[in-house]
């Protein structure tokens, strides 16, 4: 098991407790007491299993813009894939054909993969089954509502070309 | 006037994305595939009624913190649904729950490398 460290419990308690304020909006003592030891509580067990290497890596604005900017990426291709998948539903659950492709990503850190997988299963049409390494490149095992594309690298385009060219310039 | 027009808009594009989403959740074959029409009702679902709350917190009832509570709320269900969503996934395929038993997922690639 690896070791607590402080920088890394500071960052998980400034987050806890930004939360706690934004939901409660109340700034007496007392309120503002309870948070305090809620988080730090939090921060104290679950730090270690999150924050792994530089933890104020948010804190450089050039990674906060860079994170804002792949929202928008991610926001148009959600939009997209919610058109395709209405017009599928409304028209009766016709072209269905489902498959489970597995896919190579570039994508090198724990937090780009997690990342780029978590976009994956948010777009309506692929959730993503599994994380897998092999001869050290990264497969993606992609439950895929409709394959239109057999051979596995073409089909991995077709899912995350955009989401991963903006994951990247967030993560490595 | 025009505010409430445009909050109007952004809910209602918000419920017809959460009906395409039930009626997907009813009509697909196969228990992923239903999760996957599920999926239209956490993304723009909530994000498109987020928006019009948002909008009817701050233009009509005048209080910020009404709408920084929503928004705080919408940020939380967008990140963590796809954590659930493929936790139940591949739950659901571990335990060979198929609806139809002559129905065919065509390629598995998961299927071929984990259970062969």
């Amino acid at each position: 098991m690896r070791k607590t460290q402080f920088s890394a419990v500071l960052s998980t308690f400034i987050l806890c407790m930004a939360v706690w304020i934004l939901l409660t909006w109340s700034f007496e003592i007392q309120e503002l007491a309870a948070g305090v030891i809620v988080s730090l509580g939090t921060a104290l067990f679950s730090s270690r299993f999150f924050i792994h290497d530089n933890a104020f890596r948010f804190l450089n604005p050039l990674n906060l813009i860079k994170l804002v900017l792949f929202g928008f990426v991610l926001l148009k291709e959600i939009i997209k894939a919610n058109c395709s998948m209405a017009a599928r539903v409304l028209g009766g659950c016709k072209n269905v054909n489902p498959g489970i492709v597995r896919i190579p990503t570039d994508m090198k850190s724990d937090y780009g993969l997690c990342l780029l997988a978590n976009c994956i299963t948010l777009t309506p049409g692929t959730i993503t089954m599994d994380v897998a390494e092999e001869d050290g490149q990264n497969y993606y095992y992609v439950h895929w509502i409709d394959v239109t594309e057999t051979d596995r690298k073409a089909a991995g385009d077709v899912i995350k070309s955009k989401l991963e060219k903006g994951a990247r310039r967030v993560f490595d | 006037m025009v505010v409430r027009i445009i909050i109007d808009v952004f809910i209602v594009i918000g419920a017809f994305f959460a009906l395409v989403g039930t009626i997907g959740v009813l009509k697909m074959p196969d228990t992923v595939c239903r999760m996957q029409a599920a999926t239209c009702i956490p993304t723009l679902g909530v994000i498109c009624v987020s928006i019009g709350a948002i909008l009817y917190a701050s233009f009509v009832l005048h209080s910020a913190e009404n709408a920084i509570k929503i928004a705080v709320i919408a940020i939380m269900i967008v990140v963590t649904n796809p954590v659930g969503s493929h936790a139940i996934a591949r739950g659901a395929y571990r335990a060979d729950l198929r609806m139809d038993k002559n129905y065919k997922v065509e390629p598995d690639d998961y299927g071929r490398d984990f259970y062969e």
